[in-house]
């Protein structure tokens, strides 16, 4: 067979690795080192904006509290929030998760535009010194969805703000390009469109997103900092200019930034359930398709952040309409995942935990977000601890419970070690149960009337409030479960093997942590990954890796 | 072919010209994309169809879809572990007793009694809530329960081999359909239900008030028809009289306008103020009480505290008390009685009202205004009133009047919520600072 005679072929090109520090460690083109130095950096920046949280918690445990001064609350829960959205989730997921695994998972040795790769990183620490740095200047203090005309009038910390999130935008979009051609043209041969796995399909829509949505988030910052800094009046509507643009420019990127937010969560679970489950995920295509439907979907609903602004009666009707459809693709992976449990052979090992964890939180908060889609609703709980609730429901029940989940099923991918088992189920439970003490009683309190963004509240609250913060302070301290499991792995972690979940995508077919090149022969791709209980699907995979069973 | 990869260059086709275009990566990068270059080599070609037809010699039914085939071999489960058995349907009807008891909490729950509807479309509101929390509760149990049986009841055991797989079962045509028509079908309705309430809040309708809300930092200020000055925070509104309320911020001026929210959560009714656009909302009060008016727009500072009344009252308590603003604003309200003023109140009130912008120190120590701890003898402290040191009377003028000039803006007595007594207190404790 010709097969055998050309199979040494492509070893031949493989480059050395660099061998000074700085081009192996800071600026490497490594999309794994990339990708570690991603983790490390929005790990940091998790820690500040999850500091500042508590530190909100402390102010809003009383109702009179004077923890903070007002002035520093209200930039205490704009930096939180910007911190995690642009600082920490979205880059997580793209720029460390979307490195480290969807190159692997395609069968490439590296992303398609390495220098643009590590340009997009280091785009990330200046981008984090000017928000954090925002505070020395007076940070801003309208939240992170800094609505003009108030944040025209806020001191110069707010500009501060404008360039970290800009900067942010540029890495986002570059990323995005970079993974879209790495998705279409760098694919090992033989993998088509339905034989990817399902987190490159969640990344690849994710791409499609950040490449599209953030020019405009782009376009709306530059208005404001102009606006700022040169008084160019694009939003004061004192001199002809309107506040209701900028609402609607920045929602037509933060919607699809909310998917660009959950998408690649989507695809982290879709791979962490059929290994856990030992059994192939159920409706492949309709996940796949589901993915698509709601990256395109999301350019279609920003208004429904704007019930309360003012717009006419029937443009928020297709707003409600189409938000009210998401729910449908959105229900059909819910269901599937649900259903890819069905018969398995279930290992509760850590991730699957996280990912039980993220399909209950992650559902309540799709079901609010349906309440606060249809728009008589959406009136009374606009602005409210609802809102509050929600958004942590799907950002953090979602997105944080999906990240920490592909944390620890791809920790030993990553650092060839595995995480002590005990302490990570310790880590979930701690998380799922404080998480759901903090922001459950949101909902309520949101409804009985109590206003997002104030640092002090009626009393009626109080005692809810009090109960919130205390959850919230265990919530923070599970984190340190996490940090001391990840000391403890690297300092004396067992050894993981190339495939210790018994994983049949590719990225498990090579040694942990992969070699500088990944893959010394490009594998050829014979039938979708998820066909447990078959032989694996891969020629050019070196033997002694072509094996699924799991060890843990 | 391979003398071109050497070069660890990226080819690129270049629109449908031909033209190849290259681009060096400094020192000599190992991921060149050379990859992608060879998926468009004869040498992948050769080796893809050679993998195939292996593929078809070990058993796989290859070709270009991905679906998961079955292949020949390598399939023996016994297919009897898969059937839905007594135990299933035992967890179905389970889950299905919860959620019947769950959607019956939902019917009974006295929303009335937390949250009272005091408004028109209040009570659409909630029956649309109720509604979508009834549906929400069975999605939630059979979700949640499932998640918990399936682990459970199909955890791996002891007795199963390491190398133990699941159900090869990957697809239902009919149960993805239901699973995606049933919430379709659901999304119809609740948007169709939706969309009838809508028109109360929108639709033009016969209003017997038509009164302006205006937000200020950090005030509401009403305007009805008929009455020379505003009222400030105390919103009265007669019982089952349909209001029209035009809604919009401003500021003296302009360009310190920022946007405000009027939410009153018993009449569930929410407007954003935004500055230079005048929106009309509509409701008809229908519950006597006294409710919250709450500001949801982060608006500065004062945002906490931004928040009003509404008394919904009798028609006749209405024209009473309508009656007598028309006669205060023509009086100019009762004196003020300075000698009265007692400084611990003074201090409880400064505390509540004045510290959101004014802090108890020297005059440098603003805030949004200045410091006000030496009022009274403080050379840096100006002139505001008459050219002369202040004193008690220019204080009290500008606590009844307001201020606004090169220090800033600063609301009238009624803005502020504080009456002749408070004024008087305030003063008292202000002079007991700098004792």
């Amino acid at each position: 067979m010709a097969v055998a005679d050309i199979s040494h072929a492509p070893t031949g090109h493989i480059h050395p690795p660099p061998e000074t520090f700085v081009q192996k460690y800071v600026f490497s083109f490594d999309h794994k080192v990339i990708a570690v130095q991603y983790f490390i950096t929005t790990g940091l920046f998790f820690v500040l904006a999850g500091l500042l949280a508590e530190l909100m918690r402390a102010q809003l445990a009383g109702p009179n509290n004077h923890v903070l001064s007002v002035t520093t609350y209200n930039q205490a829960y704009t930096v939180h929030g910007s911190a995690m959205v642009w600082l920490v989730i979205i880059p997580v997921l793209t720029g460390a998760f979307g490195n480290l695994v969807m190159p692997l998972q395609i069968g490439a040795r590296d992303v398609a535009f390495p220098w643009l790769n590590m340009f997009s990183f280091w785009l990330l620490p200046p981008a984090g010194l000017f928000l954090f740095g925002s505070f020395l200047l007076g940070a801003p203090e309208a939240g992170w969805t800094e609505y003009p005309p108030i944040s025209l009038q806020e001191p110069a910390g707010t500009s501060m703000w404008c360039v970290a999130i800009f900067l942010i935008g540029v890495s986002s979009t570059i990323t995005g390009i970079n993974f879209l051609v790495t998705i279409i043209k760098m694919r090992a041969p033989g993998m088509t469109w339905t034989r990817m796995p399902l987190f490159v399909w969640a990344t690849a829509v994710t791409a499609f997103l950040s490449f599209i949505a953030t020019a405009n988030l782009s376009a709306a910052l530059a208005a404001l900092f102009i606006e700022r800094v040169f008084n160019v009046p694009f939003y004061d509507p004192s001199r002809g200019g309107s506040p209701v643009v900028w609402q609607h420019v920045f929602w037509f990127y933060s919607h699809p930034a909310v998917y660009i937010m959950i998408l690649p969560a989507f695809g982290i679970v879709s791979e962490i359930i059929p290994t856990f489950a030992r059994r192939p995920i159920f409706g492949y295509k309709a996940i796949a398709y589901s993915s698509t439907a709601i990256g395109l979907m999301s350019f279609m609903v920003w208004a429904h952040h704007m019930f309360t602004s003012g717009l006419a009666q029937w443009v928020q009707l297709p707003f409600m309409a189409l938000t009210m459809l998401i729910a449908v693709p959105t229900g059909i992976k819910v269901f599937s995942w649900v259903a890819t449990l069905w018969a398995g052979k279930i290992r509760l090992a850590s991730p699957l935990l996280f990912v039980l964890g993220f399909l209950s939180t992650f559902t309540f908060g799709g079901i609010t977000g349906i309440f606060l889609a249809s728009v008589p609703v959406d009136i009374h709980e606009h602005a409210t601890y609802f809102v509050v609730a929600h958004l942590h429901y799907v950002l953090f029940g979602g997105s944080i419970f999906g990240i920490f989940a592909g944390l620890y099923f791809w920790w030993p991918k990553m650092t060839g070690r595995m995480l002590d088992e005990g302490l990570a189920k310790l880590h979930f439970w701690l998380m799922f149960v404080s998480f759901n003490a903090t922001f459950l009683p949101m909902h309520w309190i949101g409804l009985l009337g109590m206003p997002r963004r104030v640092a002090t509240y009626d009393p009626i609250y109080g005692d809810t409030n009090l109960f919130i913060s205390i959850s919230a302070f265990v919530l923070g301290a599970s984190f340190i479960v996490f940090a001391y499991n990840a000391l403890k792995s690297a300092k004396n972690g067992e050894v993981s093997g190339p495939n210790p979940w018994g994983a049949r995508t590719l990225e498990w077919m090579i040694p942990s942590p992969p070699p500088y090149y990944n893959f010394d022969r490009i594998p050829i791709v014979l039938h979708g990954p998820y066909a447990y209980g078959e032989p694996l699907p891969y020629r050019d995979v070196a033997p002694e890796y072509l094996d699924a069973t799991p060890l843990h | 072919m391979l003398a071109r990869r050497e070069n660890g260059g990226i080819h690129g086709r270049s629109g449908g010209t031909g033209r190849r275009t290259r681009l060096k990566i400094a020192r000599g990068n190992p991921s060149c994309g050379f990859d992608s270059h060879l998926r468009q080599c004869d040498y992948f070609r050769t080796a893809f169809v050679a993998a195939a037809e292996d593929a078809l010699a070990r058993g796989y039914n290859f070709d270009k879809s991905s679906g998961f085939a079955e292949s020949t071999n390598a399939l023996n489960h016994d297919q009897d572990d898969y059937r839905l058995d007594g135990g299933f349907w035992r967890a179905v009807i389970v889950m299905g007793i919860l959620s019947a008891l769950g959607m019956w909490g939902v019917v009974v729950f006295p929303i009335e009694r937390f949250l009272p509807e005091a408004a028109e479309p209040a009570a659409d509101i909630d029956w649309l809530f109720r509604f979508m929390a009834f549906f929400s509760v069975p999605i939630l149990v059979y979700v949640n329960g499932f998640l918990l049986y399936f682990a459970i009841r199909y955890r791996k055991r002891v007795s199963d081999s390491s190398d133990a797989t699941g159900s090869p079962i990957h697809d239902h045509r009919a149960l993805e359909a239901w699973w995606t028509a049933i919430p379709a079908v659901l999304m119809l309705v609740l948007g169709l239900l939706s969309y009838n309430v809508l028109p109360k809040y929108y639709g033009a309708q016969a209003a017997t008030v038509t009164m302006e809300a205006i937000g200020h930092k950090w005030d509401f200020e009403f305007r009805y028809p008929g009455l020379k000055q505003s009222v400030f925070n105390d919103l009265y509104l007669p019982i089952n009289v349909p209001v029209t309320m035009d809604i919009t911020s401003t500021e003296a001026n302009e360009a310190d306008a920022v946007i405000h929210s009027f939410w009153v959560p018993e009449f569930r009714v929410k407007q954003d103020m935004v500055p230079g656009l005048v929106v009309p909302i509509h409701f008809t009060p229908d519950r006597l009480g006294t409710y919250r008016i709450i500001c949801t727009e982060f608006c500065g500072v004062g945002h906490s505290d931004m928040w009003g009344k509404v008394h919904v009252v009798s028609q006749s308590d209405f024209d009473t008390w309508y009656a007598k603003q028309r006669t205060q604003a023509a009086s100019g309200g009762p004196p003020i009685q300075l000698a009265h003023g007692d400084a611990s109140a003074g201090q409880a009130l400064f505390q509540q009202k004045c510290s959101v912008c004014h802090n108890a120190a020297p005059f440098d120590q603003k805030k949004v205004g200045p410091g006000l701890a030496n009022l009274f003898d403080d050379p840096k402290h100006p002139n505001l009133v008459d050219g002369k040191k202040a004193d008690s009377a220019d204080v009290a003028t500008i606590l009844e009047h307001g201020y606004t000039g090169d220090m800033g803006t600063m609301p009238n007595m009624q803005a502020n919520g504080i009456s002749p007594a408070d004024i008087a207190n305030l003063i008292a404790y202000l002079q007991s600072l700098h004792k």
